[in-house]
C-alpha cells in the first residue's frame, strides 16, 4: 500500500469521519461558524476532492472532466446561494434545514457510544442493578388437575376434588380433558406461561410445596396444583448472560448519549415558554 | 480553475487505484450453543417471519426510524419508542424473528434521505428527498410516488443502479448481519437471518421472503439479491441452490400475499403459460416448503367466489380482492383461483395427477409483513401497517394512497398473523427444520395451540392417554403424508386449546380436498368438534348453529361464557376413497372479539365509518397431511 492508497483508506473509516464531523461541530461549538460575510470562495484541493468522492458514491464511476467541471461550478453556486440566504435569514424557519441538521447532531452523539466497548465492572453494574433481568430463567415442577372453565359448577367441583386428593385420594373424576400435561418437570416458566398464562405462573410462585392446593386460575381455566419442588432462584453469572447485558448496556449508552449530549446544549440556552 | 480540475483528477486516480485492495474484515462467531433438542416437539414456538425495518426501501420513506435493533428487542418483549413517540410493548414475548427487509433497494431510501441534495439530479427524487425531511405526510406521499413508479418499472435510474445498489446492500447487510447475531440467544431467542425478494411485475405481487438456517459464517458470505424485472422465481431459486452449493448451508423461501398476485401465485401452467414440469415442481416444492397464508394485507386461505359453501371463508378478504397490490390492474373473477391458498393445495393435486410432483405441497405460516419494525398481530395492541398508520384517531376510515388513493381504507388492513412452529428447540437449526418439514401452522394473531396427526388406527381412547406421543409413534403430524394402507380408513387426532389471554374457541373444523374420479378437484369443510355440541348446538342439516356473540362494540370488550377453552376429537374421514388423492387440514376458529378498529374507537372515542369491521372471528390455519394412493 502506498502513503496515498493508506490516506484514501483512512479517508473512508467511520471512526476518522466521526473525528473530522467531530472537529468540525467543536469549531461551529466554539463560536466559529462559516462567516457569512466572508465575501472569498476557496475551491482547496481538499474540497475538490471531496466533491469527487461523492459524486463516485453516486455514479459508481469517475466523473469526466466536464463533469468535474460542473461539480466545482455547482459547489461554487451553492456557496454563492447559501451564504446569500444566510445572509437574508432564510436559514431560520426552513423546517427541512432545521430537522436535518438536528438528525446529523444527534446521529454524531449516537456513534460515539455505539463504537464503546463496556467494562466488565460496567456490565456487572448492570446486572447487579436489575438480577431478575439476567437470571437464568426458573424451572417448574408441577401436578396439576384441569376443571374445565372457571364457572360456579367447576368452583363446586374444584372444592370436592381438593378434598379427595387432599385426603390422598384420586382426582381424576373430576379432570377435564385437555392438550395440558398432568406433569410439569424440569419446565422452563416460559413454556408454562405460553400455554397457561403468566398470571398462572405468577400464582405458583405462592402455593407451598408437596400439597396439593387451589383451585388457580390459568388462561384455560381452573386447576388444583401440587408443586413437586422449588428451587432458590438461581444468581445469575456475567459469563453466561454477557451478550445480553452487553446489548443493553450498549442500547442504554446510545440513548444516553444522546440525551447527555441534548442536555449540555440545551444549558447553553434560556428557553422562555410564553403562555397566552 | 483548471489547475485544480487536473489535481482533482489525479486524485481520484489514485483512489481508484487503491479500491482493490479494501481488506474485508472477517467477521467470525455466531456459533450455536449447544440447546438439547426434545425427543419430539413438546411446544410451540412463536413468531414473525416478515418484518421490515428502516433498512426497507419502503417502510423508511413511509416514515419509520427504528432499525433492526428495535425491532429484535421489541420482538423479545422490550418496550421500545416507536417512531410516532408512543412506548411500545408486546403482551408476551415472541420466540423468534425474521427480519426481512426488501432486498431491492435496500436502504436506498434512507441513502436519498442522508445524501447531500446537491447531488441528487433527478427531480423527482429532489422532490422524494424534499417529501421525506417534510415529514410523516411528506414521507407517505413521498412513498406513494415511488411504489407507483416502481410497479410501473419506472424509477429513476439512480435508485435503480445495480453497483450503488449491491455496495449499499453489502454494507448494510454487514452491519445488520452483526445485529442479528447479537441478539440469536439460541434455547431462548432465534434470530434467523433473511430478506424479502420482492418479484413483481405490473403490480402483481409474487414476493418472497428468504429464510437462512445458517448464521454469520455463512450467511455472511452473500448478499441479498434483488429481482430484476422478470416475473419468474428462477433467479431467486438458482440463488438459493447456489448458496447451498457454496456454503453448506441452508435456506428456504416462503411466498406471500398470493392475494395480491392476480392470479399467478398458483398456476395451474408453467409460469407465462405451457405446460408445468416435473422438474419445475419439485423444484418449488422443494424450496419453498410453507407459504405465508395470513398477514396485514389480507388473508389468503379461502375465498367467497371460489368457496361457495363455506360460510367462513372470506376473512380478511375485504378490500385486497380488488385489485393488485400497487392497484394497477382490477382483479377478475378467474384470478382468484391463483390466488388462494385453499385452491393451490388442490390444483397441487391435479398437477400432481399429472406429473408426478405436486409444487404446492407446502406448509402455512402467518405473519405481520409489519412494516414499522413492531411485529404486532394483537387486535388491542395493533402498531399498523406502516408508520402512518401507527395508532392514531384517523387510521381505521383513513384511505390509503398506496398509489391511487382508491378502494382500500386503513380498516382492511388485519391485526395479525402469526407463525407457529412445531420445533424441537428454539434454535434456528431446530426451527428451520420445523419449516422445512412443515410442521408449522398459521393463526390471525391469537396463540392458540393446535395439534394434528394422521394415521390408520387412532381411536377416541386415544385422547386419554398420552396421545401427543401416539400421534408420532403411529401416525403423522401437521405437514407429513400417509401413504395408503388396505382396508383402512385415516384418522386424525385434531385438538386445539386457546391463547391463554385471548377467547374461547367456537369450532375446530377439518378441510378436506381431493380429486373425483372425474379428474375434477373438490373441497369440503367438516366441522368435527365445538363447544356445547351435546347441549344447545346439536347439528341440524349438516350444520352446527352459530356460537354466538358477546362482543359489546361500545366498550370493545367480549365475554369468554360462550365457547369452550379447548376442544378435541378423535375424527374419520366418512367419505375416504383410497383411490382419490387428498389433503386434510385444520381450522380453528374463536368466538367473535373485537376488531383492531373497534378498540381504536374506544381509546380514541371517534366514529368508525359505516362500513368498517368491529368485530371478527380469529382462526387458525394447520399445514395439511396428504394422502397419496399407492400406485
Amino acid at each position: 500500500m502506498t502513503l496515498r492508497s493508506r490516506a484514501a483508506t483512512l479517508l473512508r473509516e467511520p471512526l476518522v469521519h466521526f473525528m473530522l464531523a467531530g472537529a468540525l461541530v467543536f469549531a461551529v461549538l466554539s463560536g466559529r461558524p462559516p462567516d457569512p460575510g466572508e465575501r472569498r470562495i476557496v475551491v482547496s484541493e481538499a474540497v475538490a476532492n471531496r466533491l469527487v468522492e461523492r459524486w463516485m458514491q453516486s455514479f459508481r464511476r469517475a466523473p469526466t472532466a466536464d463533469e468535474i467541471d460542473g461539480l466545482i461550478r455547482d459547489y461554487v453556486m451553492d456557496q454563492v446561494y447559501y451564504r446569500e440566504a444566510l445572509r437574508l435569514g432564510l436559514d431560520q424557519d426552513d423546517e427541512v434545514i432545521i430537522r436535518r441538521l438536528r438528525n446529523k447532531m444527534v446521529a454524531l452523539a449516537a456513534s460515539e457510544a455505539e463504537a464503546a466497548t463496556p467494562t466488565d465492572a460496567q456490565l456487572q453494574a448492570l446486572i447487579d442493578a436489575d438480577p431478575a433481568r439476567y437470571a437464568a430463567e426458573p424451572l417448574l415442577d408441577f401436578t396439576q388437575v384441569y376443571l374445565g372453565s372457571d364457572t360456579p359448577a367447576s368452583r363446586g367441583a374444584a372444592a370436592q376434588a381438593l378434598g379427595a386428593l387432599q385426603g390422598g385420594g384420586a382426582a381424576d373424576a373430576y379432570r377435564q380433558p385437555a392438550p395440558i400435561p398432568a406433569t410439569f418437570s424440569r419446565t422452563p416458566a416460559s413454556d408454562v406461561s405460553a400455554v397457561l398464562g403468566d398470571d398462572f405462573v405468577a400464582a405458583l410462585g405462592k402455593l407451598p410445596v408437596g400439597q396439593w392446593s387451589g383451585p388457580v386460575a390459568s388462561g384455560a381455566g381452573l386447576h388444583l396444583v401440587r408443586i413437586d419442588r422449588r428451587d432458590p432462584p438461581p444468581a445469575p453469572r456475567l459469563a453466561d448472560v454477557r451478550q445480553k447485558v452487553e446489548n443493553d448496556w450498549r442500547s442504554a449508552a446510545t440513548q444516553k448519549a444522546v440525551g447527555e449530549a441534548y442536555v449540555k446544549l440545551l444549558e447553553g440556552y434560556d428557553v422562555v415558554i410564553e403562555r397566552p | 480553475m483548471r489547475h485544480k480540475i487536473a489535481l482533482a483528477a489525479a486524485l481520484l486516480a489514485g483512489t481508484m487505484l487503491t479500491a482493490g485492495c479494501d481488506q474485508i474484515k472477517q467477521v467470525t462467531g455466531g456459533s450455536e450453543v449447544a440447546v438439547e433438542e426434545t425427543e419430539f416437539p413438546e411446544r410451540v414456538f412463536w413468531g414473525d417471519t416478515h418484518l421490515h425495518t428502516s433498512n426497507s426501501v419502503d417502510a423508511f420513506g413511509f416514515g419509520v426510524r427504528l432499525g433492526p435493533e428495535e425491532a429484535l428487542r421489541f420482538a423479545r418483549g422490550e418496550e421500545v419508542t416507536a417512531t410516532t413517540g408512543m412506548k411500545a410493548k408486546l403482551a408476551r414475548p415472541l420466540d423468534f424473528l425474521v427480519i426481512a427487509d426488501h432486498a431491492e433497494a435496500m436502504g436506498a431510501t434512507k441513502a436519498l434521505y442522508d445524501a447531500p441534495r446537491l447531488l441528487i439530479r433527478d427531480e423527482r427524487m429532489k422532490r422524494w428527498y424534499d417529501l421525506m425531511h417534510e415529514g410523516p405526510a411528506g414521507s407517505q406521499q413521498a412513498m406513494a410516488e415511488l411504489l407507483d413508479a416502481r410497479g410501473r418499472n419506472d424509477l429513476p435510474q439512480a435508485l435503480t443502479d445495480a453497483d450503488a445498489a449491491a455496495e449499499r446492500t453489502q454494507s448494510i447487510w454487514k452491519d445488520h448481519l452483526k445485529t442479528v447475531e447479537r441478539y440469536n440467544e439460541p434455547g431462548k431467542f432465534t434470530a434467523f437471518a433473511g430478506f424479502e425478494y420482492t418479484l413483481m411485475q405490473g403490480g402483481n405481487n409474487l414476493h418472497r421472503n428468504v429464510i437462512f438456517r445458517d448464521g454469520i459464517d455463512k450467511v455472511g458470505k452473500v448478499a441479498p439479491i434483488d429481482p430484476t424485472y422478470k416475473n419468474t422465481p428462477d433467479e431467486i431459486w438458482a440463488y438459493m441452490e447456489a448458496y447451498e452449493k457454496s456454503t453448506g448451508g441452508k435456506v428456504l423461501a416462503i411466498p406471500h400475499n398470493s392475494n395480491l398476485s392476480n392470479g399467478l401465485m398458483f398456476e395451474l401452467t408453467a409460469p407465462g403459460g405451457g405446460p408445468m414440469t416435473a422438474e419445475y415442481a419439485r423444484r418449488r416444492a422443494r424450496l419453498e416448503p410453507v407459504v405465508e397464508i395470513t398477514q396485514i394485507k389480507g388473508d389468503s386461505e379461502a375465498h367467497p367466489f371460489l368457496s361457495s359453501n363455506d360460510e367462513f371463508a372470506g376473512f380478511g378478504v375485504a378490500g385486497w380482492e380488488l385489485n393488485n397490490l400497487l392497484m394497477q390492474e382490477p382483479k377478475k373473477n378467474e384470478m382468484f383461483a391463483g390466488e388462494y391458498v385453499r385452491e393451490a393445495l388442490k390444483r397441487g393435486l391435479l398437477i400432481e395427477a399429472q406429473t408426478g410432483a405436486n409444487p404446492y405441497k407446502f406448509g402455512v405460516i402467518g405473519s405481520t409483513d409489519s412494516h414499522t419494525g413492531l411485529a404486532t398481530a394483537d387486535e388491542d395492541n395493533f402498531f399498523g401497517k406502516h408508520t402512518g398508520n401507527e395508532p392514531n384517531a384517523l387510521r381505521a376510515n383513513e384511505a390509503q394512497n398506496l398509489g391511487t388513493g382508491k378502494g382500500r381504507f386503513g380498516w382492511h388492513y388485519l391485526a395479525g398473523g402469526y407463525a407457529a412452529v412445531w420445533a424441537k428447540a428454539n434454535t434456528r437449526a431446530a426451527i428451520w427444520d420445523a419449516m422445512a418439514r412443515r410442521e408449522v401452522y398459521a393463526t390471525t394473531g391469537p396463540r392458540m395451540t393446535v395439534r394434528f396427526f394422521g394415521g390408520w388406527d387412532f381411536k377416541a381412547d386415544d385422547l386419554k392417554g398420552d396421545w401427543v406421543r401416539a400421534g408420532y409413534k403411529r401416525g403423522v403430524p401437521m405437514g407429513g403424508e400417509l401413504a395408503g394402507k388396505p382396508g383402512a380408513r385415516p384418522t386424525f387426532i385434531v385438538s386445539a386449546l386457546k391463547d391463554p389471554l385471548g377467547a374461547n374457541l367456537d369450532r375446530v373444523q377439518v378441510v378436506k380436498g381431493w380429486v373425483d374420479k372425474a379428474g375434477k378437484a373438490q373441497e369440503k369443510v367438516f366441522d368435527v368438534v365445538w363447544s356445547d355440541m351435546g347441549g344447545k348446538r346439536k347439528a341440524a342439516g349438516g350444520k352446527v348453529p352459530a356460537v354466538g356473540d358477546t362482543v359489546n362494540v361500545a366498550t370493545a370488550t367480549y365475554q369468554n361464557t360462550i365457547g369452550a377453552p379447548t376442544l378435541a376429537t378423535v375424527w374419520t374421514d366418512p367419505e375416504f376413497d383410497p383411490k382419490q388423492r387428498a389433503f386434510y387440514y385444520v381450522r380453528v376458529l374463536e368466538i367473535p372479539t373485537p376488531s383492531w378498529p373497534a378498540y381504536d374507537a374506544v381509546r380514541f372515542k371517534v366514529k368508525l365509518n359505516p362500513d368498517v369491521r368491529v368485530k371478527q372471528q380469529e382462526r387458525a390455519y394447520s399445514s395439511a397431511i396428504w394422502y397419496t394412493p399407492t400406485a
